[in-house]
């Protein structure tokens, strides 16, 4: 789904496009929204009302993996992972974890 | 506040607002414990009426010590926290309230920084479990000897927040501690004890403020009432100064740096973890089982004094001519304001403000500078005018691109100066190239023991030769080896012989990358980039940040001066904007969502807590945190990025952690509460402040009464029965009652059978959504005396200035009598002897000099003293008035005569010299009888021990005892023939 599709999936399903609007954080600039957003919304037709909840919780498992260096299970890596086939983002940010850190400074 | 330079640099520049404790200790005979007896005067010569208890400072280091060994199980740790807690009380001795408040749950503004901290304890209690193993094994099988692995558990610290069975336990154990003191102790007979466990919600020292402010809101309040208040936080001092209370002091652990830890593996200290080698410990001396417990290894309290921190910032403060009337007290809640730039706990620094580069000065200076243009003070009551502070900001702004410019030149000054001393450390380690041994091995100077006259010197010379030969062969043999390049001469240094030597700059550490570099034209650009990922053209965002950051200060300021103003309310970034950012932000902030209401307990649990620490929660719950079906999932990461944020170490930079998302949490709590069982049902809920009392109290029939009634309303304590502390009474469920047992928590200590304690539910006295307190003081507030030298002391011509010290300003000052000093002298002259005192041997090379004076007409060879030396002793702390002055003068006098001193004469350099620095800087220049006298006065005094032996060596006894000071060391001597 490249950008012009997202913009007319949006035009085409105003109800939803507003609801996902209002899953934005406070703190998500326009360059980590709009990805996130594309996330949501190519998966949301396999998570029905009680359990949109999840695919927020993956859409931020995802996003605070490319743009906050975030670490999750391996399972749930690849899960994300795959339901973000096609989202394309643009320069992402790099991350040391903690662990990395450590390691590092460790072998010191 | 989360700003550990900032006490530092607070008792750096305002030195006089802190005080040492004295602590009266409990004595032991024929091995019977005999308590202190609190009810006796203060021996601090103060009498202070409330104490108050920030109790998480306490848990902490009594649940898991850093510098000693770790209590063994839970009950332990509970002894070791009332033990505390009665230290504390000996020292203060409370005469009306303690209050006890330990965390509750905290606003949401707190979350991110409890987040940060537990995840990273999490990982690093890992950690250390993980080298500790891997250690342990490599010793045990280079055959090492290690004391048994304790079968105990890893405490995790994070146990140490509202919700936890542990908090609930600690809760319990303070009732029956409370009940047993206020039972048997007769030092808290009369005291109201006011326990506020973690189920109030709110953090321990807001509680204490909450407390106090809304005490003296209401017009019982005395407003003469002494308060202390015990906790390390920075923020204390902040807190303290917003109450506007004459009186309140702060009382502390004395901050050591560098204190020995032992290491974690064998116990023993002098060296870390990863040196340890896991040898047999030492038989050290006749009593070894002595050995482990470091000398003076008990830490030490010290007094801040707010009234005296008062007087230094009212010099600092006060301006004239202002277009606007001064009000000094409003001054301080501006500087308090503006200390919350600097750091707090709900927000990230601004960049260009580092506590270590002046920031504090940098913005008083600014503030007073552009008084004019703002034309009145920040703040009112914990409102804040934004305009003023725009205007602050914008001028802080100017100097930004300096400030960075600056920190990284004094930066690389910093490690070019490190380097060059790595440098002569080594050349220093590696001494001269070539020594002489043995008799003929060189002597310090001016030591008392000469070297004796040399025997056999041609054996000492051939063995000399010999050695060097052996050297030289040995150094040849290595050359070979490595193919030349050895530097090594004849030298005796054995190490680094036959190593390649390392390239240069091997020992300069490795620097963490850092792509911002603010110092660097388009260092905003940059930030920005680097730290929010997004450009610096996107002003949306840019405003965005810089109105939550407004919001912030808002909302912290509210925090201190009228409680919370928002539960809810929080910084939903991980940086801070440029103070050249704040523009037009007047409008940016109107006011907070009103009725918000604070986390529950096991759900602030869900919100703090990394899954690692899961088994603090239900079963179900902690599903919540590792399950991938989960759907608050994102909120668990395994593994975080930090941000080294041009720091060294990972626990410095900032944890880049997700921020947890309200509304779904709840969502997801909803389905699982019904999991609860009535007991965590129990710990979930919030629950009260308690009051307790024994029954000479005078409110202690009132309450007894109501649970004689069944009173099933709430009661207004009478005013006249509890020094005029007002607040809300409800029964408690299962209450303390006196002559009902109670039962002890803990096995090793007894239940009280003869409870005399009585225990009821205390609200703090109730006022309107809309009433502001007022940041005043209040009416009939009696000022204390002032401490600072005034500054014009000079100009009056009195006497000389004495510094005060403690709280009494006519305090009594100990004094040895004339055998006093003639033991000292006598035993300080024999430790002399033996090794010489710290400094006794190296005198500074002018002083030398100047030193070798020689008295005119004595035929003695008397060498004066020279003043550089008294600095090197360690000035003496205190400069009363001797006890005898006329004695001394006339000894003085006497001494005078007898080596024909008089002035402008070395001698009476000498004796000017003796006080310490700023009686230096008052009589320099002064000569003759009339500057003696003046100079004469201190603690020291100074004679001539002429009888025992007649060259005449300089003792200096020291009257200032009774603090526990040890004396100076004795005064170096010269011998001269």
């Amino acid at each position: 789904m490249a950008n012009l599709d997202v913009e007319d999936f949006i035009q085409q399903n105003r109800a939803v496009a507003d609801e996902v609007e209002t899953y934005r954080g406070y703190w998500e600039s326009d360059k980590h929204w709009q990805p996130r957003r594309e996330f949501i919304l190519r998966n949301i037709n396999d998570f029905e009302e009680p359990h949109v909840d999840q695919l927020l919780a993956l859409s931020m498992v995802w996003a605070n993996n490319v743009f906050m260096g975030c670490r999750y299970s391996t399972e749930l890596l690849e899960k994300v992972k795959e339901m973000a086939e096609g989202v394309v983002v643009e320069d992402a940010p790099v991350f040391k974890t903690r662990d990395e850190i450590m390691k590092k400074q460790q072998g010191q | 506040m989360g700003v550990p330079a900032f006490f530092r640099w607070l008792s750096r520049k305002y030195a006089s607002i802190v005080v040492h404790c004295v602590e009266e200790k409990g004595k032991e005979c024929n091995g019977v414990r005999i308590p202190v007896d609190t009810t006796k005067p203060n021996p601090n010569e103060v009498e202070f009426d409330n104490l108050y208890l920030d109790m998480n400072g306490i848990i902490h280091p009594c649940t898991h010590p850093e510098d000693k060994a770790a209590p063994k199980n839970e009950d332990e740790m509970m002894v070791a926290i009332f033990e505390y807690i009665d230290r504390l009380f000996n020292i203060v001795r409370p005469r009306r309230v303690l209050y006890m408040a330990i965390d509750g749950v905290a606003p949401r503004a707190k979350m991110n920084q409890q987040r940060s901290r537990r995840f990273r304890a999490s990982k690093e209690g890992v950690e250390l479990v993980e080298e500790k193993d891997r250690i342990r094994e490599e010793i045990i099988q280079r055959g090492g000897y290690l004391p048994p692995e304790g079968v105990k558990e890893r405490f995790d610290s994070n146990c140490i927040t509202p919700g936890t069975e542990f908090m609930d336990n600690l809760a319990q154990c303070l009732r029956y501690y409370v009940a047993d003191r206020l039972s048997n102790d007769p030092g808290w007979r009369n005291i109201t004890v006011l326990l506020s466990d973690a189920s109030v919600p709110g953090e321990g020292e807001h509680k204490i403020m909450d407390y106090i402010r809304r005490q003296r809101a209401q017009p019982n309040h005395d407003p003469n009432t002494h308060h202390c208040l015990c906790g390390a936080d920075a923020d204390l001092i902040m807190l303290g100064l917003a109450t506007h209370e004459p009186n309140f002091t702060i009382i502390r652990e004395e901050f050591k740096p560098n204190k020995p830890r032992p290491c974690a593996l064998c116990g023993q200290t002098g060296h870390e973890i990863k040196d340890c080698q896991g040898t047999a410990r030492e038989k050290q001396g006749e009593h070894d089982e002595f050995a482990d417990s470091m000398p003076a290894s008990e830490q030490e309290f010290i007094f801040i004094r707010l009234c005296v921190l008062r007087e230094y910032l009212a010099r600092e403060l006060t301006m004239a001519s202002l277009p606007f009337p001064f009000d000094f007290e409003r001054s301080i809640d501006d500087w308090v304001f503006m200390c919350f730039f600097v750091g707090n706990d709900f927000l990230p620094h601004l960049p260009s403000l580092e506590i270590r580069e002046g920031a504090i000065d940098r913005l008083v200076n600014i503030y007073k500078d552009i008084v004019h243009k703002t034309g009145g003070y920040l703040t009112e009551n914990g409102y804040v005018n934004l305009e003023r502070v725009e205007l602050i900001m914008q001028a802080v702004g100017v100097a930004e691109d300096n400030i960075f410019k600056k920190r990284k030149e004094d930066d690389e000054g910093f490690k070019r100066r490190m380097k060059d001393k790595r440098k002569r450390m080594k050349v220093e380690q590696r001494g001269p190239a070539h020594m002489t041994s043995g008799q003929f091995a060189p002597q310090a100077l001016g030591r008392r023991d000469r070297p004796e006259a040399v025997q056999n010197a041609r054996h000492q010379a051939f063995d000399m030769r010999m050695q060097s030969n052996k050297d030289a062969a040995q150094s040849l043999k290595a050359t070979i080896k490595n193919g030349g390049n050895s530097s090594a001469g004849p030298s005796g240094s054995t190490d680094g012989r036959g190593m390649k030597r390392k390239a240069d700059d091997s020992d300069s550490e490795p620097e963490p990358e850092d792509n911002v570099r603010l110092w660097e034209d388009g260092w905003k650009q940059r930030y920005f980039k680097t730290k929010f990922d997004v450009d610096a053209s996107d002003d949306d965002f840019r405003k965005k940040v810089v109105q939550s950051y407004v919001e912030g200060l808002c909302w912290v300021l509210r925090y201190y001066y009228q409680g919370c103003a928002s539960w809810k309310w929080y910084f939903p970034f991980h940086y801070a904007p440029f103070a050249s950012d704040f523009k037009d932000i007047k409008g940016m902030f109107t006011d907070f969502e009103k009725e918000t209401k604070p986390f529950k307990p096991l759900e602030q649990l869900m919100g703090v807590f990394p899954a690692a620490s899961g088994n603090f929660l239900p079963t179900t719950w902690r599903s919540l945190m590792s399950s991938p079906e989960s759907s608050i999932i994102d909120f668990y990461p395994d593994d975080f990025a930090i941000d080294l944020n041009g720091k060294k170490y990972a626990w410095q930079g900032v944890a880049l952690l997700p921020f947890v998302d309200e509304r779904r949490l709840w969502a997801a709590l909803a389905d699982v509460y019904p999991n609860l069982t009535p007991e965590e049902r129990r710990r979930n809920s919030m629950g009260s402040d308690l009051m307790f009392l024994g029954k000479s109290h005078p409110l202690f029939d009132f309450i007894h009464e109501l649970y004689r009634t069944e009173s099933q309303e709430s009661t207004e304590i009478p005013a006249e029965l509890c020094h005029g502390i007002l607040g809300t009474l409800n029964l408690d469920e299962s209450p303390i009652l006196p002559d009902k047992l109670v039962t002890s928590p803990i096995p090793t200590l007894r239940d009280i059978s003869q409870n005399s304690a009585i225990g009821v539910k205390f609200k703090d006295p109730h006022f309107a959504d809309e009433f502001v307190f007022k940041a005043v003081l209040l009416s009939g507030a009696k000022m204390p005396n002032k401490v600072l030298k005034p500054g014009d002391w000079e100009k009056g011509n009195r006497e000389s200035w004495r510094p005060q010290l403690g709280f009494n300003q006519h305090r009594q000052q100990a004094h040895l009598d004339q055998s006093g000093f003639r033991s000292l002298g006598h035993s300080m002259n024999r430790n002399q002897r033996g090794s010489g005192g710290q400094y006794s041997n190296t005198p500074p090379p002018n002083a030398y000099q100047q030193g070798n004076y020689r008295a005119p007409h004595s035929g003695g060879h008397q060498p004066f003293q020279h003043s550089r030396q008294n600095s090197l002793l360690g000035t003496p702390p205190s400069y009363h008035q001797p006890q005898y002055p006329r004695q001394q003068q006339q000894q003085q006098r006497q001494q005078q005569q007898q080596y024909g001193g008089s002035g402008g004469h070395g001698w009476n350099r000498a004796t000017q010299s003796q006080p310490s620095a700023y009686q230096q800087n008052m009589s320099r220049g002064q000569a003759g009888q009339g500057a003696q006298g003046r100079a004469a006065p201190g603690g020291y005094q100074q004679r001539y021990d002429d009888r025992r032996d007649n060259r005449g060596g300089q003792h200096q006894g020291y009257g200032g005892a009774g603090r526990g000071y040890p004396a100076p060391p004795a005064s170096r001597r010269y011998e001269w023939n």
